[in-house]
C-alpha cells in the first residue's frame, strides 16, 4: 500500500507525519467539523487536540509504505535539528529527502527545479509548491487550515469513526497484526463495524490518537543495523527477504519476508498494526502491596515436595520487584548485563507510557521490537529445569494462578499441538472464572483475547507486548529450539517488563551455563513425583547395528564366515536376551533407532525373536513421523496390546506409559545428541509402581553425548539424594546400577566393539 | 569471534542447497529427473527441486487432444461453439501436489515459485513449438482484476509469463485488461464459468501492433490454470477484435 508523507506545524515545532489515509488526517487537522465529531465520538474535547498552528506541508506523491516510513523519520530528524523553517522550507527538505527516498538519479535536476517551482509559489502567492507546472502530481503542496468547509465529511462522519475507533482498540490490544489479519479480526469479532475499504482510514485515526502504532511490516532495523531491512513480525533480516516488483506500491523491488510466509505475507509495503502500548505490568506492583505470599499460591495445588520449593522458588521470582531479580545475578558481567537490560526495558516503558497520551505527539508511535540476537536470553527469565516425569505441568498451575491473581495475562506456549489440546481441558478445568484462548494453526479462538493463552508457538507472531507472563514448555524441542523467528516472535510477546518462564527437562549447554554463572536463575526439581530416582542408563558396548541387523537375512557364506561379524551375531543375542528379560519381568519395551529406514526390518528381525521370548509376533510393531496410525499404535503400546514399539526420536517426549524399559540403539549415533538420550532414557520408570525401569544404550562407542547424558541423569539423582527428597528406602531395595557392572554378562572388547 | 568460526565453517561444510518447494536442504547433485523441456535456463531452474518434488510433478508427456493438449478425452473442445485460438499446450496436469504449490504461489504469496513454474511452462512451450511451429511475435498474460492485483500484489500469469518471455526471446507485451471483476472461478461449476467468462476481457488501449504484410501476427497468451478453455477463449476473442487476422496460441502451466 502506499502512503503520504507531510510535515504539520504544532504548537511544540515542525511533526513530519505520514499516513495510509490522507483524507482522514485532512479531516482532523483541517476539517473543524469532522474534528469535533471526532472528539465527541472519542469522549475527548476538541481542544485537547493538538491543532496545527499554520499551514500542511504535503508530498503530492504516495510513496509505498515502507519508503514513506524511512523518509518521515529522516524529515523528522532534520526537522527536530534545526530551530525554526518556513513552509517552504520544510516543503524543500520534504521534496528533497522524498527525492531520495525514491532512488531517484537526478537528485540535484530536482532540486534546481524545486527551488524554481519555489519561487514561483513565493511570488504568486498560491497554495502550489508544485516542481514544475507540466507534472501535477510532482512536488509539494501547501494546504492551509482556514480553509475549512470545503472538506464534506462533516460531524457524523467523525463521530462514527470515532466510535468504530473505541470498539477496536481493545479487540488490537496485546496484537501485532497485518491489515488483512486486522480485517479478519474485526470481521469476526465485531462484525457490525466491518469495513472492507474503511479499514486503513480507522487504523490511520488510530494512529493519529496514538492508541495504534502502525508501521511497515518489513522496515529498517534499529539503530546498529539500521541499513539493513527486517521483517517486524518474525524478525528475519536480509537472508529471509525477497525483493520483487509490487502491484501493490508500484515499487520495483519491495522486500517480502519469506520466513512467516505461512501466517500471511509480511512486505515493506504491508502496513502492521499493533495494539495501543501496553500498561505497566501488575507483577511488580502486586509485590510491592503485598499479595499473596509465594508459599500460598503453591499450597493449593497439591504438589509434591520438590515441586512445590521449585515452583515456590519461580512464583517468588514472578512477584519480586525488579531489584530482587537483579540481585540473582552473582558475577560482575551477569549483573552489569541484567540491569542494563533492565535499564533498556524500562526506558521503552517509559517511552511506551508517552505514547499513551491523548494525542500522540511523536511523529508516529514508532513499532519498537525487541533486538540483539534473538536467540539470546532474555532479561528476567527464568528456568525451571525439572526432570522428566518430574510433573512440569502440575508446576505451571501455581505459575499461571499467580500471575491471572494479579490480574496479569500469562501465555503458554508449546512447541507442539497435541500438547495444547491435552493440556486445554485441564487449564479449563484449574481456571473456571478465567477466560482461556486456545491457539494452533486453524483454531476457531484465534481473535479471541483472554486472561490465559494456550497456543503453539507459531501463534505467537500475532501478538506483540501482551504478555506478563511468557511460559515456554520443552523449550528444547523442535521447532522452537534453534529457530530465531520464534524465539523472536517470544520475545515479541512479552510486555516489556513481563517476565519469562522457561521449562525443560533437558536445557540447552548455552544456558546450562548460565545458570551456573549465575545469569538465568532457575530452580531444578531433580526427583520424580514419586521421589524415585530417575533410572540410570547403562551402556552396552556392541557393534552397529548394520552388522547384526540384517546378518540373519543375507546367507552370504562369506559374511557368516567373517570373524567380526560371529561376534556381532553373539553381541545380538546378548541384546536379545536383555530384551526377553524385559518383557519377562512384564515391561513394555521402547526400542529407538536414529532412522526411519531401520524400522521396518528391525521389526522384521524382532518379530523372528517373538516366539523366542513368549509374546506373539503380532505384539511387536514400529512406528515413525511417517506413519499415519502412529496414534493408533502408541495407544496400543500403552493398553499392553503392543509389547514391543520400535521407534525413532519422534517419541522421545511426552508420551508416558507405565512399567516400560528403553533400549537405545546404535546409541552413539550423531542425531543421538545429549537431550534426545536424556528424554528417551526418561521414557523409563515413569510409574510408581515400577519406578526402576532399565534403561541400556547399546552404542559401538562412547561418545561425549553419551557421557554427558548419564551425567545428567546420575548429577540430578544425587542432587535428589542431598536434596532429601527420595523415599527412604532400604539400601538393598535400592537400585544403583552402574554402567561396567551390569555390563558383565557378555564382555566384548573395545577393539570389536569399536568401528570397523 | 563467533561470526569468524562460523565464516570458517561455512567454508568446510559440504554445500547445501534449498530445494525451492519443500525447503528441504538437500546435499549434492540430485539424480536428473526426465523433464519434457529443452531451455537450458529452465532446466537449470527444475534442477533444483529435489528429488521427491522433481518426481511427483505430473507432467503431460503426450497431448491428445489436438486442440487444448489434455492428456485424455477432451469434452470441452467439443462442446465449444466457437474457438478463438488456434491451439494452447498444458505442461501439467492439475493433480493435488500441483494444487498445493499454486495455491502456495497464488494465494499464500510464495514467490519463490514462479521460476520453478516457469520452468515448468516451458514444458507447454515446447510442445506448442513442436505441434504449431515456432516464432511468436508477443507474448501476454491473462489480466487480474485491478483490486485483486492490488491486494495480491503481483499477477501470477504475467510472472510465469516474463520468464517465458525472456528465455525464449518473445517480446512480453500487457495486451489485455478486464472489464470487470468476478469472483474467484475456483469452486464454480462449467456452465457457470462460461457465463461468467463472456466479454470479460478486452484489448488495453493503445493496442497496436505493426501489422507485418507477410504472415499474420503470431500471439501467445500465457495463463495459470487452464480448465475449461472459457478464459483463454475469451481473452482470444478480445485480441481479435483489436487485431483481426492475428493468430493467438496459448500455453497454461496445468489443465484440469
Amino acid at each position: 500500500m502506499k502512503a503520504t508523507v507531510y510535515a504539520v506545524r504544532l504548537q511544540t515545532g515542525w511533526q513530519a507525519r505520514y499516513t495510509v489515509d490522507w483524507e482522514t488526517d485532512e479531516g482532523v487537522w483541517l476539517d473543524p467539523d469532522y474534528r469535533h465529531g471526532v472528539a465527541e465520538g472519542w469522549g475527548a474535547a476538541a481542544a485537547d487536540l493538538p491543532r496545527a498552528t499554520g499551514a500542511i506541508v504535503k508530498l503530492k506523491r504516495a510513496l509505498p509504505l515502507g519508503e514513506a516510513e524511512a523518509a518521515c523519520g529522516q524529515l523528522q530528524a532534520a526537522l527536530t535539528g534545526r530551530r525554526e523553517q518556513g513552509e517552504a522550507e520544510v516543503g524543500a527538505l520534504l521534496q528533497r529527502l522524498c527525492g531520495d527516498a525514491a532512488g531517484a538519479g537526478g537528485k540535484y535536476a530536482k532540486l534546481g527545479e524545486l527551488w524554481l517551482g519555489l519561487g514561483r509559489g513565493r511570488r504568486e502567492g498560491s497554495e502550489w509548491l508544485g516542481a514544475s507546472a507540466g507534472a501535477a502530481k510532482e512536488g509539494c503542496e501547501l494546504l492551509s487550515s482556514l480553509s475549512g468547509g470545503k472538506y464534506g465529511r462533516g460531524a457524523a462522519a467523525g463521530k462514527l469513526e470515532a466510535m468504530r475507533l473505541r470498539v477496536l482498540v481493545p479487540l488490537m490490544e496485546g496484537r501485532s497484526l497485518l491489515q488483512a489479519e486486522a480485517s479478519a479480526l474485526l470481521a469476526d469479532r465485531a462484525p457490525g463495524i466491518a469495513l472492507g475499504t474503511g479499514l486503513p482510514g480507522l487504523l490511520q485515526l488510530g494512529a493519529l490518537f496514538g492508541v495504534l502504532r502502525l508501521g511497515a511490516a518489513v522496515a529498517l532495523g534499529a539503530p546498529p543495523r539500521a541499513r539493513r531491512l527486517r521483517c517486524r513480525r518474525c524478525g528475519s533480516g536480509e537472508a529471509a527477504l525477497r525483493r520483487t516488483a509490487c502491484a501493490s506500491c508500484g515499487s520495483a523491488a519491495c522486500a517480502v519476508c519469506e520466513a512467516c510466509l505461512a501466517l500471511g505475507r509480511s512486505r515493506a509495503c504491508g502496513l502492521l498494526v499493533r495494539g495501543p502500548a501496553p500498561a505497566a505490568s501488575p507483577l511488580g506492583a502486586a509485590a510491592a502491596a503485598a499479595g499473596p505470599l509465594a508459599a500460598d499460591v503453591c499450597a493449593r495445588w497439591g504438589l509434591s515436595l520438590a515441586q512445590r520449593a521449585a515452583s515456590e522458588q519461580a512464583v517468588r521470582f514472578l512477584l519480586a520487584e525488579s531489584g530482587r531479580a537483579r540481585t540473582a545475578g552473582r558475577d560482575a558481567s551477569g549483573f552489569w548485563r541484567l540491569s542494563m537490560d533492565r535499564l533498556r526495558t524500562s526506558l521503552n516503558f517509559h517511552a511506551g507510557s508517552l505514547q499513551r497520551g491523548k494525542f500522540s505527539e511523536r511523529s508516529t508511535a514508532r513499532l519498537d521490537a525487541p533486538y540483539g540476537d534473538p536467540l539470546a536470553i532474555q532479561p528476567r527469565s527464568f528456568l525451571l529445569w525439572a526432570v522428566t516425569g518430574a510433573g512440569k505441568t502440575e508446576m505451571i498451575f501455581p505459575l499461571l494462578d499467580a500471575v491471572l491473581g494479579a490480574g496479569g495475562r500469562a501465555l503458554l506456549a508449546t512447541p507442539r499441538r497435541d500438547v495444547v489440546l491435552e493440556l486445554a481441558p485441564r487449564l479449563a478445568k484449574a481456571f473456571p472464572s478465567r477466560s482461556m484462548a486456545v491457539l494452533y494453526g486453524g483454531s476457531g479462538d484465534r481473535w479471541q483475547q483472554a486472561d490465559l493463552t494456550l497456543a503453539t508457538t507459531h501463534q505467537l507472531m500475532r501478538f506483540g507486548q501482551a504478555f506478563d507472563l511468557v511460559l515456554i514448555d520443552e523449550l528444547d524441542a523442535f521447532p522452537y529450539h534453534g529457530d530465531p523467528m520464534l524465539h523472536y516472535a517470544a520475545a515479541a510477546a512479552r510486555k516489556p517488563d513481563g517476565a519469562t518462564v522457561l521449562l525443560s527437562a533437558t536445557p540447552p549447554a548455552a544456558m546450562r551455563r548460565a545458570v551456573s554463572f549465575g545469569r538465568l536463575p532457575c530452580a531444578k526439581v531433580p526427583v520424580r513425583y514419586h521421589r524415585h530416582p530417575l533410572p540410570v542408563p547403562h551402556v552396552y558396548i556392541m557393534a552397529p547395528m548394520k552388522r547384526w541387523s540384517s546378518g540373519g537375512l543375507t546367507d552370504d557364506a562369506k559374511k557368516a564366515r567373517d570373524f567380526s561379524s560371529r561376534i556381532a551375531g553373539r553381541q545380538a543375542s546378548a541384546l536379545y536376551a536383555r530384551i526377553g528379560a524385559s518383557l519377562a519381568r512384564g515391561a513394555q519395551v521402547f526400542i529407538f533407532v536414529p532412522y526411519i529406514k531401520q524400522i521396518e526390518a528391525l521389526v522384521a528381525l524382532f518379530r523372528r525373536q517373538a516366539p523366542r521370548w513368549g509374546i506373539s509376533a503380532a505384539s511387536i510393531d514400529g512406528t515413525s513421523s511417517q506413519d499415519d496410525g502412529r496414534r493408533d499404535k502408541v495407544m496400543a503400546f500403552r493398553e499392553r496390546e503392543l509389547r514391543l514399539l520400535v521407534t525413532t526420536t519422534i517419541l522421545e517426549r511426552g508420551v508416558t506409559v507405565p512399567r516400560s524399559d528403553v533400549f537405545i540403539l546404535d546409541a552413539h549415533a550423531k542425531l543421538f545428541d545429549e537431550a534426545a538420550l536424556v528424554q528417551m532414557a526418561g521414557r523409563a520408570g515413569r510409574s510408581a509402581d515400577d519406578p526402576d525401569g532399565r534403561v541400556c544404550f547399546c552404542a559401538a562407542h562412547r561418545t561425549r553425548a553419551l557421557a554427558g547424558a548419564i551425567r545428567q541423569v546420575t548429577a540430578m539423582n544425587r542432587l535428589a539424594r542431598s536434596g532429601g527428597y527420595l523415599l527412604d528406602l532400604p539400601r538393598d531395595e535400592r537400585r544403583i546400577r552402574l554402567g561396567s557392572r551390569l555390563n558383565g554378562v557378555f564382555k566384548p572388547s573395545r577393539r570389536q566393539g569399536g568401528r570397523s | 569471534m563467533k561470526g569468524l568460526l562460523h565464516a570458517v565453517y561455512g567454508l568446510l561444510h559440504p554445500v547445501l542447497r534449498q530445494c525451492p518447494v519443500c525447503l528441504r536442504e538437500v546435499r549434492g547433485e540430485p539424480a536428473p529427473s526426465p523433464v519434457p523441456v529443452w531451455h537450458p535456463e529452465a532446466r537449470m531452474r527444475l534442477d533444483r527441486l529435489c528429488g521427491a518434488c522433481a518426481t511427483r510433478i505430473p507432467w503431460i508427456w503426450a497431448p491428445m487432444c489436438p486442440v487444448c493438449g489434455r492428456p485424455g478425452r477432451c469434452g470441452d473442445c467439443l462442446r465449444r461453439k466457437l474457438t478463438h485460438f488456434n491451439g494452447v499446450r498444458c505442461a501439467v496436469q492439475y493433480r493435488d501436489e500441483m494444487k498445493g504449490w499454486l495455491a502456495d504461489f497464488k494465494y499464500r504469496g510464495a514467490e519463490r515459485y514462479a521460476e520453478i513454474m516457469a520452468a515448468m511452462l516451458s514444458g507447454a512451450m515446447e510442445r506448442l513449438r513442436a505441434d504449431f511451429g515456432g516464432a511468436f511475435d508477443l507474448i501476454t498474460a491473462v489480466p487480474l482484476a485491478p483490486g485483486r492485483l492490488e491486494e495480491r500484489g503481483f499477477n501470477q500469469a504475467e510472472r510465469i509469463a516474463a520468464a517465458v518471455s525472456a528465455w525464449y526471446g518473445i517480446p512480453y507485451r500487457e495486451l489485455l485488461k478486464r472489464t470487470r471483476d468476478t469472483d474467484k472461478q475456483s469452486g464454480k461449476a462449467r456452465r457457470g464459468r462460461i457465463e461468467d467468462m463472456r466479454g470479460l476481457f478486452a484489448p488495453v488501449e493503445g493496442f497496436a501492433v505493426e501489422r507485418q504484410p507477410e504472415r499474420s501476427l503470431r500471439i501467445l497468451i500465457a495463463d495459470d490454470i487452464y480448465t475449461t478453455g472459457s478464459t483463454m477463449n475469451d481473452c482470444a476473442r478480445a485480441i481479435l477484435q483489436a487485431a483481426p487476422g492475428a493468430e493467438v496460441y496459448g500455453i497454461a502451466w496445468s489443465r484440469t
